[in-house]
C-alpha cells in the first residue's frame, strides 16, 4: 500500500464558492482545504447539495472559486487566464462526465485522440494502443458514438481522459447512467489505470459501491469536508454516510 | 394556444429578428420600387401639369403614329415636321388668342468650361430650346434674366451646380450645327426642381435657337394662351380652321397627359424590372423562412408533442405554427414598408452612381404600396411556413418522451421524385419560354427558373453529404476545427442543403448574367472584327447622337480617306416597330463589310432599302420586293429592296441611303462616324489629325478599332454591374440564412460545444470550427448556383442566338471570383454565430438537465 504520501497532484486551499449575491447568496463551498496525492484514486462523496460537483469543477478549472487557491501540480489555477486554463485542461487534465461525453460526428478513435488533436500534437501510438486494449475497444474504434452502447461510450470517454497522460483525471458520476455490469467494467478500468500507470483520479459519486474502488474517500456535507476514509469498502462507506445523516 | 405561440415567439427574439430580416429586405425592395417610381411619376406629372397651366392650346404637325421606337441612343419620343414661321402671325391674329409663341427644341450639350467635358448626357437628354413669352409658366428664373441676344444662354440650375457655372461665365455649347460659346445670363429652375429628371437644358432667344438647332424659319410647335373668358374648345376649332393640312390643335392638358403617359410607360418598364429583382429576393427569403421554421419545429418537437399529450389537436398545432409565421410576416412587412422608403432613397443613389439621375421630390408612399407590400410579405411568410407547420402537426404525442430532436423526414424516394419532377418541369417551362413562342415568354421563363431552382433545392440534400465531405477533405487532416466543421456541415444534409439553396439562387442568377454578358461581349467583339473595316470610330460615351459638323470637319482632312456617316431612328415595318440606319452608300464599303449576299449597296439611291438576311428570310423578301415602311412624320413610304446583307451587328436590320434618311426624318444627328485613313497615312497619324479636328466636341470619342470594341464591352459591363448590384439583395438575404441556420444549430449543440471546451478546445478553435461549417455551406451553395447558372446562361445564349449572341463565353476568372466571394461571405456570416459559440459558458453547457 502507499505508505509514503507523495506530492499532491491537485489541492484546494481555503476554497470558498458563493453563488448569487446579497440575500440570495448560496455558499456552495465554505473554506475547503483538501489535497489529492499523486497516483491515488480518490472518491468524493456527499449528499446532493453538499458541494461535491462544485469542488470538482473548481479543481478541474471549469469554474473559479470565490476565494482561496486551487493547484494542479504547482500551478495556481486562480491566477490563470481563460486561455491558459483551456490549455491546462487540454494538456494536464482528463475528464469523464456522467453522459454526453462524446462528439457524435467523430469516430471512437477520433474521440479518444481529441485532446491531443486539438493541441496539434502527435498521438503516442504505443500508449494509445495500450489504453485501447485495456478498455477493450479495439474492434469498435471506427464506430460513431451512436453505434456504441452506453458502457462502451463511457469507456471511450475514459480512454480519452487518459490519452494525453494528464496529471489528473476528474470523473463526475461516470457510472451514473450505466447498468451495474458496465459500471463495474469502467471502474475496473479506472482502477487499473491507477495501479498500472500511476494515474491520479478524482471521482465524484453518490454510489458507495463505486466509491469502494477508490483508495480514499473524502466526505463533503454543506460545503465542507466532514471526514475521510482510507481503503473503503461498500459497507463502511454506507455506514459513514448514515452517520452523516444523509 | 395563441398565448403559447406568442410566448414561443418572444422566447426567441433573435431568431425572430433574423427570420424577419429576410422579409424586411424583400418587402422593402417591393415597397422601395413602388415608392421610387411613384415619387418619380408624381414629380414629372407635377412638372407637366405646371407646363400645361401656363397655356391652353398647342399647334403641331400630326404624327403618322405615336409609338416611335427610339433608335439606339436617341431618346426621342416624338418626330414631327416643323411648322413654317409665318403661321405664328396667322394664329396670333385669331380672335381670342392672347399670346401665341413658337417653340423650337433639339439636342444641345453644355460643356463644362473648366474640364471641357459635356455635362450630363448619360441617359437623360441634353435639351436646347428657346425662351418665349409663355416660358415662365414652366421655368423660373433663379438668378439673372432670360436670354435676349445672339451670344446669351440661360441654363438649368442642376447643370450650373455640377459645372460650377455662374452668371457671366462663358460656356461652349454643342448642337447639331457645331460648337459655339455663350455667356450665361440666367440660371433656371423647374419650379422647386433643379433640373428635369437629370436632363440638361440650354435656353436661347428664339432666333439663336432656330439657327443652332437648324430650324431657321420654322417652329416645332406653337403654344397658345387664350384671352380670359374665351372658351378654349371654340378657340381650338377656330385655330384648327386656319391650319393647313397635316397640322393639329390640341389642348395643352392633353399634351401634358401624353407626356405623362409616355413617362408612365417608361417608368412601368423600370418598375417591372425592379420588381423582378424584388421577387427574386422574396423567393430567397421564402427559402430562408421555410428552413428556419423547419429547424424550429424540429427543435420544438418535444414541446409540440407535450401540447398534443395535453389535448391540442393537429389543427391547433398547425395553426400555432402558421399564426407564428403570420405574426412574423405582418411585423416584418410593416418594417419592410418603412425600409422601402429608405431603399427608395438608396436606389435613387445607386442609379445615380450608374449615371441615371432622378429628380428630387417629396417621397410618395401610396396606400397601394402599403397594401401590396404587406400582402406579399405575409403571403410569402405563410406559404413558406405551411410545409414545416404540416410536419409540426404530424408530431405524435409519444415523441414528448423521446430525447432526440430529429427533423421529421419524409421518404427519401418521394423527395427525389418530387425534386426531379419540379426540376424537370422547370427546365421544360424554360425550354418553352426560350425556344417556343408562348404568348408571355417572360412569365414562362420566370416560372421555369423558379421551378428549376426549387427542384434543385429539393434534390440538393442528396448532394450535401458528398459535396460537403469533398470540400472539407483537403483540410480535415490539418486541424480538428476543420474536421469538426466539415462533419457538422454533413450531419444534417437537409439543413445544409436548404441553407445553401438560398445562396444558390442568388449566385445562379449572378453567374447566368455574367455568362450572358461575357457571351454578348464575345459575340459583339467577333461581329465587330468581321464588320468593321474603319481605322477610326467616332461616337459619344453613351452612344447619344452628335452633330454632323463633326463628320464634315473630319472629311475635310487630307489625312483621311473615306468617311462613313451613320444615323439611326425608329420606323414601322408592316405595323411592327423597328429601327433603321441611314448611311452613305459611296463610303460604306470602305469602312465596313456588311457581307452583301444579294444585290448591291451601290444601288442604294432614292426609295431604296437594304435588308439583313435574317429578316429577309423570315419575311420571305428578296431583291426587288417592296418593304411596307411607315415613318412618324411622313407616313407610309414603301421602299424597294436593292441589297441583302449578313452582318447586322453595326447597322441593324434595315439600311437606307443618307439622302433618303434626310428626307424621312426631321432630326439629323449622327449616331457614329467611321473613318478610314488616307492611302499611305498611318492610323496614328490620321488619329492625331482627327482628334485635333474634333477637339471642340468633347462628347465625341475618337477610337481605333480595339478601343471601340473595348468601349462596347465596357457598356455591357456597366449593365452587368447594375444587374449584379440589384441581385446582391438576394445574396445578402441568403447570408442571413446562413447566420440563422448556424445560430439555431449552435443552440442545438450547446452541450457538444461545452464538452469541446472542457477537453481543451480554445475559443479561437471553436470559432474556426463554426467558420469552416459556414464556408462549406456557402461554397456548396455557390457550386450549386454556378452549376445552375451555367446551365441557364447556356440556354439563354442559345435562345438569343438569332439576336446575334453567336458565341458562348464562360468568364472563368469572374465565376471563380464569385466562388471565392461566396467562401468569404461564409466567413462573414459565421462571425456572429462563432462568437456566440465561443462565449458559451462551459459549465452551464455541460450541466445535466
Amino acid at each position: 500500500m502507499t505508505v509514503a504520501i507523495t506530492r499532491a497532484a491537485a489541492r484546494a486551499a481555503s476554497v470558498r464558492k458563493v453563488y448569487g449575491r446579497g440575500d440570495a447568496a448560496v455558499e456552495a463551498l465554505r473554506d475547503v482545504t483538501v489535497a489529492f496525492g499523486e497516483g491515488e484514486f480518490t472518491a468524493i462523496m456527499g449528499p446532493s447539495g453538499s458541494g461535491k460537483s462544485t469542488l470538482l469543477h473548481c479543481l478541474a478549472g471549469l469554474d473559479r472559486p470565490t476565494s482561496g487557491q486551487v493547484f494542479i501540480g504547482d500551478v495556481d489555477l486562480t491566477t490563470l487566464s481563460d486561455r491558459a486554463l483551456t490549455d491546462l485542461r487540454r494538456d494536464r487534465v482528463g475528464f469523464v462526465f456522467q453522459a454526453f461525453n462524446l462528439i457524435p460526428t467523430l469516430s471512437a478513435e477520433e474521440n479518444i485522440t481529441l485532446p491531443v488533436d486539438i493541441a496539434g500534437r502527435k498521438v503516442d501510438r504505443s500508449w494509445f494502443d495500450r489504453i485501447v486494449d485495456t478498455v477493450g475497444l479495439r474492434d469498435r474504434l471506427h464506430h460513431r458514438p451512436a453505434e456504441l452502447s452506453g458502457g462502451q461510450q463511457q469507456r471511450v470517454a475514459a480512454a480519452r481522459a487518459l490519452v494525453s497522460r494528464p496529471t489528473i483525471v476528474f470523473a463526475d458520476e461516470p457510472t451514473g447512467n450505466l447498468d451495474s455490469r458496465s459500471g463495474e467494467e469502467l471502474l475496473g478500468f479506472l482502477r487499473s489505470a491507477v495501479d498500472e500507470h500511476g494515474q491520479t483520479i478524482v471521482m465524484v459519486t453518490h454510489d458507495a459501491r463505486a466509491a469502494s474502488h477508490a483508495d480514499r474517500v473524502v466526505f463533503l456535507a454543506d460545503g465542507d469536508v466532514v471526514g475521510e476514509m482510507r481503503e473503503p469498502t461498500t459497507e463502511r462507506v454506507l455506514d459513514h454516510l448514515k452517520s452523516l445523516g444523509a | 394556444m395563441f398565448r403559447a405561440t406568442w410566448r414561443s415567439l418572444l422566447a426567441r427574439k433573435l431568431r425572430l429578428l433574423l427570420t424577419a430580416g429576410s422579409i424586411v429586405l424583400g418587402v422593402g425592395f417591393v415597397a422601395g420600387t413602388y415608392v421610387l417610381t411613384d415619387t418619380m411619376n408624381a414629380a414629372f406629372e407635377e412638372l407637366f401639369a405646371r407646363a400645361a397651366s401656363g397655356a391652353d392650346l398647342v399647334v403641331r404637325s400630326r404624327q403618322a403614329f405615336e409609338d416611335i421606337a427610339a433608335g439606339p441612343g436617341t431618346g426621342a419620343t416624338e418626330e414631327r415636321r416643323p411648322i413654317p414661321e409665318a403661321l405664328l402671325e396667322e394664329i396670333a391674329s385669331v380672335p381670342g388668342v392672347e399670346i401665341a409663341a413658337g417653340d423650337v427644341s433639339g439636342a444641345a450639350s453644355i460643356v463644362d468650361p473648366d474640364s471641357d467635358e459635356v455635362l450630363g448626357g448619360l441617359g437623360p437628354p441634353t435639351i436646347g430650346t428657346n425662351w418665349t413669352a409663355l416660358a415662365d409658366a414652366v421655368l423660373t428664373v433663379r438668378e439673372g434674366r432670360p436670354p435676349d441676344g445672339p451670344g446669351e444662354v440661360a441654363i438649368d440650375a442642376g447643370s450650373a451646380r455640377t459645372g460650377e457655372i455662374g452668371i457671366g461665365d462663358r460656356v461652349p455649347i454643342l448642337t447639331g450645327t457645331g460648337r459655339e460659346v455663350f455667356e450665361v445670363v440666367g440660371i433656371l429652375g423647374f419650379g422647386p426642381a433643379d433640373n428635369l429628371g437629370g436632363a440638361t437644358l440650354a435656353v436661347f432667344d428664339t432666333e439663336t435657337a432656330q439657327r443652332l438647332l437648324d430650324k431657321e424659319g420654322v417652329y416645332d410647335t406653337i403654344t397658345v394662351k387664350a384671352e380670359e373668358d374665351v372658351d378654349p374648345v371654340a378657340l381650338r376649332a377656330a385655330i384648327q380652321a386656319r391650319l393647313p393640312k397635316g397640322l393639329e390643335t390640341v389642348s395643352s392638358t392633353d399634351v401634358a397627359d401624353e407626356n405623362a403617359q409616355a413617362l408612365r410607360e417608361g417608368l412601368g418598364f423600370f418598375r417591372t424590372a425592379l420588381l423582378v429583382f424584388a421577387a427574386v429576393a422574396l423567393f430567397v427569403g421564402g427559402f430562408l423562412i421555410l428552413n428556419t421554421f423547419s429547424i424550429i419545429v424540429a427543435q420544438r418537437t418535444r414541446e409540440l408533442a407535450l401540447l398534443r399529450t395535453l389535448g391540442a389537436t393537429r389543427a391547433q398545432v398547425l395553426g400555432s405554427v402558421v399564426v407564428e409565421a403570420a405574426i412574423v410576416g405582418v411585423l416584418a412587412s410593416a418594417v419592410g414598408v418603412g425600409a422601402g422608403v429608405g431603399i427608395a432613397i438608396g436606389l435613387r443613389g445607386l442609379l445615380g452612381a450608374f449615371g441615371i439621375d432622378l429628380p428630387t421630390t417629396a417621397i410618395q408612399l401610396e396606400p397601394r404600396t402599403v397594401v401590396v407590400s404587406i400582402a406579399v410579405g405575409l403571403g410569402v411568410t405563410i406559404l413558406a411556413a405551411v410545409l414545416p407547420a404540416r410536419h409540426a402537426a404530424r408530431v405524435a404525442p409519444l415523441q414528448a418522451l423521446r430525447d432526440t430532436a430529429a427533423e421529421a423526414s419524409g421518404s427519401l424516394a418521394r423527395r427525389a421524385l418530387l425534386g426531379g419532377a419540379a426540376a424537370l418541369a422547370g427546365v421544360g417551362a424554360l425550354a418553352v419560354g426560350l425556344f417556343g413562342s408562348p404568348s408571355n415568354p417572360a412569365v414562362v421563363v420566370g416560372v421555369g427558373a423558379a421551378l428549376t431552382f426549387a427542384g434543385v433545392a429539393v434534390w440538393s440534400p442528396f448532394l450535401a453529404r458528398p459535396v460537403a465531405g469533398a470540400l472539407g477533405a483537403p483540410f480535415e487532416r490539418r486541424s480538428v476545427p476543420a474536421r469538426l466543421g466539415r462533419e457538422n456541415a454533413r450531419r444534417n444534409p437537409r439543413r445544409t442543403a436548404a441553407t445553401a439553396s438560398a445562396l444558390m439562387i442568388g449566385l445562379g442568377l449572378v453567374s447566368m448574367v455574367a455568362i450572358l454578358a461575357a457571351s454578348l461581349k464575345a459575340s459583339l467583339d467577333e461581329a465587330l472584327r468581321k464588320t468593321l473595316k474603319a481605322d477610326l470610330t467616332l461616337s459619344t460615351t453613351s452612344f447619344t447622337p452628335f452633330s454632323p459638323a463633326v463628320a464634315r470637319r473630319v472629311a475635310a482632312l487630307p489625312e483621311v480617306g473615306a468617311v462613313g456617316t451613320f444615323r439611326q431612328a425608329g420606323f414601322k415595318v408592316d405595323g411592327d416597330t423597328s429601327f433603321l440606319t441611314g448611311l452613305d452608300p459611296s463610303t460604306v464599303e470602305a469602312v465596313t463589310s456588311l457581307g452583301v449576299s444579294a444585290g448591291s449597296l451601290a444601288d442604294l439611291r432614292g426609295d431604296a432599302i437594304a435588308v439583313a438576311s435574317d429578316v429577309a428570310t423570315e419575311r420571305g423578301w428578296s431583291v426587288g420586293d417592296r418593304v411596307p415602311a411607315a415613318f412618324p412624320s411622313v407616313g407610309e413610304r414603301p421602299l424597294r429592296i436593292v441589297a441583302i446583307y449578313d452582318e447586322d451587328r453595326l447597322v441593324g436590320d434595315y439600311v437606307v441611303p443618307l439622302e433618303t434618311y434626310e428626307d424621312l426624318y426631321v432630326e439629323q444627328l449622327d449616331a457614329f462616324v467611321l473613318v478610314r485613313a488616307a492611302e499611305g497615312v498611318a492610323t496614328d497619324e490620321a488619329r492625331r489629325a482627327v482628334e485635333a479636328a474634333v477637339v471642340g466636341f468633347p462628347n465625341v470619342d475618337v477610337q481605333d478599332q480595339a478601343a471601340f470594341r473595348e468601349k462596347q464591352a465596357a457598356f455591357i459591363d456597366q449593365l452587368l454591374g447594375l444587374v449584379t448590384a440589384l441581385l446582391m439583395m438576394a445574396i445578402v438575404i441568403a447570408l442571413f440564412g446562413i447566420v440563422n441556420t448556424l445560430g439555431l444549430s449552435i443552440y442545438e449543440r450547446t452541450r457538444e460545444l461545452g464538452l469541446l471546451r472542457a477537453v481543451g478546445m480554445s475559443r479561437a478553435q471553436v470559432r474556426r470550427m463554426i467558420r469552416w461549417e459556414a464556408v462549406i455551406i456557402a461554397v456548396f451553395g455557390a457550386l450549386l448556383g454556378l452549376a445552375v447558372g451555367i446551365g441557364f446562361g447556356w440556354a439563354l445564349r442559345r435562345a438569343l442566338e438569332p439576336e446575334g449572341v453567336t458565341r458562348l463565353a464562360l468568364p472563368a476568372a469572374q465565376l471563380g471570383a464569385y466562388l471565392a466571394a461566396a467562401a468569404l461571405a461564409g466567413v462573414l456570416a459565421a462571425v456572429w454565430p462563432a462568437r456566440r459559440a465561443s462565449r458559451l459558458d462551459v459549465l452551464a453547457s455541460i450541466a445535466y438537465e
